[in-house]
């Protein structure tokens, strides 16, 4: 189809194409390059941090870099959460490095490129599968892990990789790099529009610059204030935090009713609800600084729960239940001050 | 076609001794005042029905007792007939005004 | 005592008849069981009274211990050094301390020795089965009155041989309907005739899972509408689990629990689920709750580290569960169990959305190199936006969209 050949998300039209494109990470992005000078130098890499800080956006750079306009020939992408077991990633990864050495013809690349995303989504024993695919393949491909906690990697994954970790996009230049786009666009946004759109995405750039797009869709010309406050209003996800309130204020029931309400109809995992949930915590403004840090502890401990149990729904329910007693806590001091 | 007997009074034709010390032994009581016949025990209800419907030539179905009125109405147009284990056996139960309507029910716990 | 205090919250405890005549239904077994006390018991010297649980069998026997005069001394049958309390029973009622208070101011007619749930013993060869209770009842010096759930009474065939078998029904669905509405009127509940018919309708001629759900439904507010019982699980279903989340939520103890689990031949993973969905219905206080979901998130560790091999962990899972049951036995009210799972529930009525939401996510990830999951999280709350904006949107044709997902992008909602 016509349409699919030009990249009509801008998240992917303005995503830089080469090393030198890429706009911050500038330790990063030295050190990568002085990989790419001889390529076979190149280590296993693991890149750590949030989402949207360009970790997947260097890990393509460095296979246009590596293989050129046919990068796509001698790179395998794959995503850990996505795959159902550590054995469909082990044939994927196999059937990829038969095919891609076939097509090598003595080029200066010496090996083919997998980039795993989403990495710390894999249980302990998957990790240790995937160690040995490393392991065994690495004469002929080289491992780009894409993970968002390096912590939840098992430490032999860890020592085999030269670990690069992304921080949040600083906020000026995510606010420059906004109005940039815009203007390639044709559009202008005034500075007061970009400041609430970096603000919201808290620097996750795949969020700011979708959240960008859908403003020029309400408004031609001018993308103010108005128009992104809408946009940010509409796109936020209300169920999450309709749950937390249900939960602090002390009915379970609704609360853990909102729950299965956004696992079944969303689909959403376990992770990704507790990783909204502490997301929406800290944007709370009825908790002060000290009960946000003492509910991020116990959304913690559930986090690994979550990783570790047989059944998410489980320990997110169990997660409510400590806010419940948790609002209720807050409820009694109040009344023991009066 | 079915003959509908109430429990509390029924009459028979008129029956030769064994049959009737029979009945008597199975559960069924006879007052010469009135002539009627009643259930006094239910220990072989169904033995009773049988021999009811064998002498009269037909089926024979037994009013319910209603626990509140006292009155004896048939099974037939219960909602809950079709769950039942024991419809058309003449044990007590609660007819369908005695139960739907809110007066008769404050009228019987007067009685308590 | 803190038991009997607790016992008096139950409607099923402060609604027990104390007459035979009250006792509810079952007319035919009530005649038969009481020309046995009058009569028959100086022939044949046991009864076994069988039937549907919760129909009156037990209620039956206390009230016409009170009226009658007898002492009831309740025996476990299964324990086979039982010679001598059965003898120990034979002696008056007024020389023996006996477990009830019935006979207390009435003319006495001595002791009965009263075993119930005789069928978990028949069925059970470990323990004797059915020559066990007929050599109990062949030395009892006292008349001997026996109780069975059973509905196998193939089972219990050749007690015949040593006591009257007398059979109890499921009580009659308007007996039931009017026996609430009098606890209604009692308990000052206002309660639709809807929803009594429905609570009543649902036991299936169980009395005491009736008033029970009445209870349950009516405790927090004092009004009862259709609406209010439409979470009522239905009891035609798998008994041993309903009967297994009864005895969870109801023990006294963790020693209780963990024997109860030990035996269960409940599926592990359906008891979690279940333990977990029903969970705030048993413990309404919040720091409870918290306390009992901690140990069921530990139970459900450990239920992921056994996995499909370490079943040999299996032991601190069930402790785990174990300890969520006994937070705190003094909070127990009965209530309505949730069955089947929530989850599954709720994973089967909403899989046509869902696998219709994966597919688009799917298609966002292909093109924009993210996650089924992130594709769902940063970019269909924003596509939505765009498409409900401009419904000719090209971004449909770029996704390969088919009109079907279009549709339902643009209808979801926010999450």
């Amino acid at each position: 189809m016509a349409a699919s050949e030009e990249a009509l998300m801008w998240v992917e039209k303005y995503r830089p194409k080469t090393l030198d494109e890429v706009v911050g990470l500038k330790d990063i992005v030295d050190s990568l390059k002085a990989f790419m000078k001889n390529p076979k130098t190149m280590p296993h890499l693991m890149f750590a941090g949030v989402p949207g800080t360009g970790k997947t956006t260097l890990a393509l750079a460095i296979a246009h870099t590596l293989y050129g306009p046919n990068w796509k020939s001698f790179t395998l992408e794959l995503n850990a959460s996505d795959e159902r077991g550590i054995d469909t990633v082990r044939d994927r990864i196999k059937d990829f490095s038969r095919y891609s050495r076939a097509g090598f013809g003595g080029g200066d690349v010496p090996f083919a490129l997998i980039i795993l995303d989403e990495c710390d989504q894999m249980t302990g024993p998957a990790q240790t599968a995937l160690r040995r695919i490393m392991e065994v393949g690495s004469r002929t491909s080289r491992f780009i892990l894409i993970c968002n906690q390096s912590s939840k990697i098992i430490e032999p994954i860890q020592s085999r990789c030269a670990i690069f970790r992304f921080s949040r996009v600083e906020k000026q230049a995510m606010k420059q790099h906004l109005i940039d786009i815009a203007e390639k666009e044709k559009y202008t946004l005034l500075p007061e529009a970009a400041d609430r759109i970096v603000d919201f995405s808290e620097g996750d750039l795949r969020h700011a610059i979708n959240a960008l797009q859908t403003a020029s869709a309400y408004k031609d010309g001018v993308i103010d204030e108005k128009t992104v406050a809408l946009v940010i209003g509409e796109a936020s996800p209300m169920q999450v935090q309709k749950m937390i309130r249900k939960a602090l204020y002390g009915d379970f029931m609704e609360a853990r009713k909102t729950m299965y309400d956004i696992m079944g109809n969303f689909g959403f995992s376990g992770t990704e609800i507790i990783r909204q949930v502490q997301r929406e915590i800290f944007k709370m403004s009825d908790l002060t600084p000290q009960q946000k840090a003492d509910l991020s502890g116990v959304i913690g401990e559930y986090d690994f729960r979550l990783t570790e149990g047989a059944n998410s729904d489980i320990q997110l329910s169990a997660l409510l239940a400590q806010f419940a007693k948790f609002g209720k806590n807050i409820e009694d001091s109040y009344a023991d001050a009066k | 076609m079915t003959i509908v007997l109430n429990s509390k009074g029924f009459k028979l034709p008129r029956l030769e001794r064994e049959k009737f010390v029979n009945l008597m032994h199975l559960g069924l009581d006879y007052s010469r005042d009135t002539m009627l016949f009643s259930i006094k025990s239910y220990n072989n209800i169904e033995q009773v029905i049988d021999t009811v419907s064998s002498i009269l030539g037909d089926e024979v179905v037994f009013l319910q007792n209603c626990i509140r009125c006292g009155k004896a109405f048939p099974c037939k147009g219960c909602s809950y007939i079709e769950m039942c284990t024991t419809k058309n056996l003449p044990f007590s139960c609660v007819c369908p005004q005695c139960l739907r309507d809110r007066k008769n029910f404050e009228e019987y716990l007067t009685k308590f | 005592m803190q038991t009997q205090s607790k016992m008096q919250l139950l409607w099923v405890e402060k609604y027990r008849p104390r007459k035979i005549e009250d006792v509810t239904g079952n007319d035919e077994a009530k005649a038969l069981f009481i020309e046995w006390l009058k009569n028959k018991r100086h022939t044949k010297k046991a009864v076994l009274l069988y039937g549907p649980p919760g129909v009156g069998k037990t209620t039956l026997v206390m009230a016409a211990a009170r009226e009658f005069g007898f002492g009831v001394v309740e025996m476990n049958a299964s324990d086979t050094r039982s010679e001598k309390a059965i003898n120990a029973v034979a002696k008056p009622a007024t020389s023996y301390t006996s477990l009830d208070s019935f006979a207390e101011g009435a003319k006495s007619l001595g002791n009965v020795l009263f075993l119930d749930e005789v069928d978990g013993i028949a069925g059970n060869e470990d323990r004797g089965g059915v020559n066990a209770i007929i050599k109990i009842v062949e030395q009892s010096l006292v008349p001997v009155i026996m109780a069975a759930n059973d509905p196998d009474i193939d089972k219990l065939r050749p007690l015949k041989k040593v006591c009257l078998l007398v059979r109890f029904q499921q009580v009659r669905i308007p007996l039931i309907i009017a026996l609430l509405q009098k606890i209604c009127l009692l308990e000052h509940v206002k309660a639709e005739f809807e929803a009594l018919e429905r609570i009543a309708q649902n036991s299936r001629g169980d009395v005491r899972s009736a008033i029970n759900d009445l209870q349950s439904l009516s405790e927090e507010n004092n009004s009862l509408t259709l609406q209010d019982t439409m979470m009522l699980s239905s009891r035609n279903k798998d008994v041993s689990m309903d009967e297994t989340l009864r005895r969870y939520f109801s023990a006294q103890s963790i020693v209780e629990t963990s024997s109860l689990l030990l035996f269960s031949s409940v599926d592990y993973d359906d008891l979690l689920l279940s333990v977990a969905d029903n969970l705030p219905k048993r413990y309404t206080d919040a720091t409870e709750l918290a306390k009992a979901f901690d140990y069921v998130s530990r139970a459900d560790l450990f239920r992921g580290r056994i996995g499909t091999e370490n079943w040999h962990l299996l032991k601190y899972f069930n402790n785990a569960l174990a300890e969520a049951s006994a937070v705190n036995p003094e909070s127990y009210k009965p209530f309505t169990l949730i069955t089947p799972p929530i989850r599954i529930m709720t994973l089967f009525w909403t899989k046509p959305k869902r696998s219709l939401l994966q597919a688009i996510c799917a298609k966002i990830g292909a093109k924009c190199h993210v996650s089924v999951e992130r594709a769902r999280e940063a970019y269909v709350p924003y596509i939505r936006l765009m498409l409900i904006k401009k419904p000719r949107n090209p971004l449909a044709a770029y996704f390969e969209f088919t009109p079907e997902e279009v549709d339902y992008l643009t209808k979801m909602g926010r999450y």
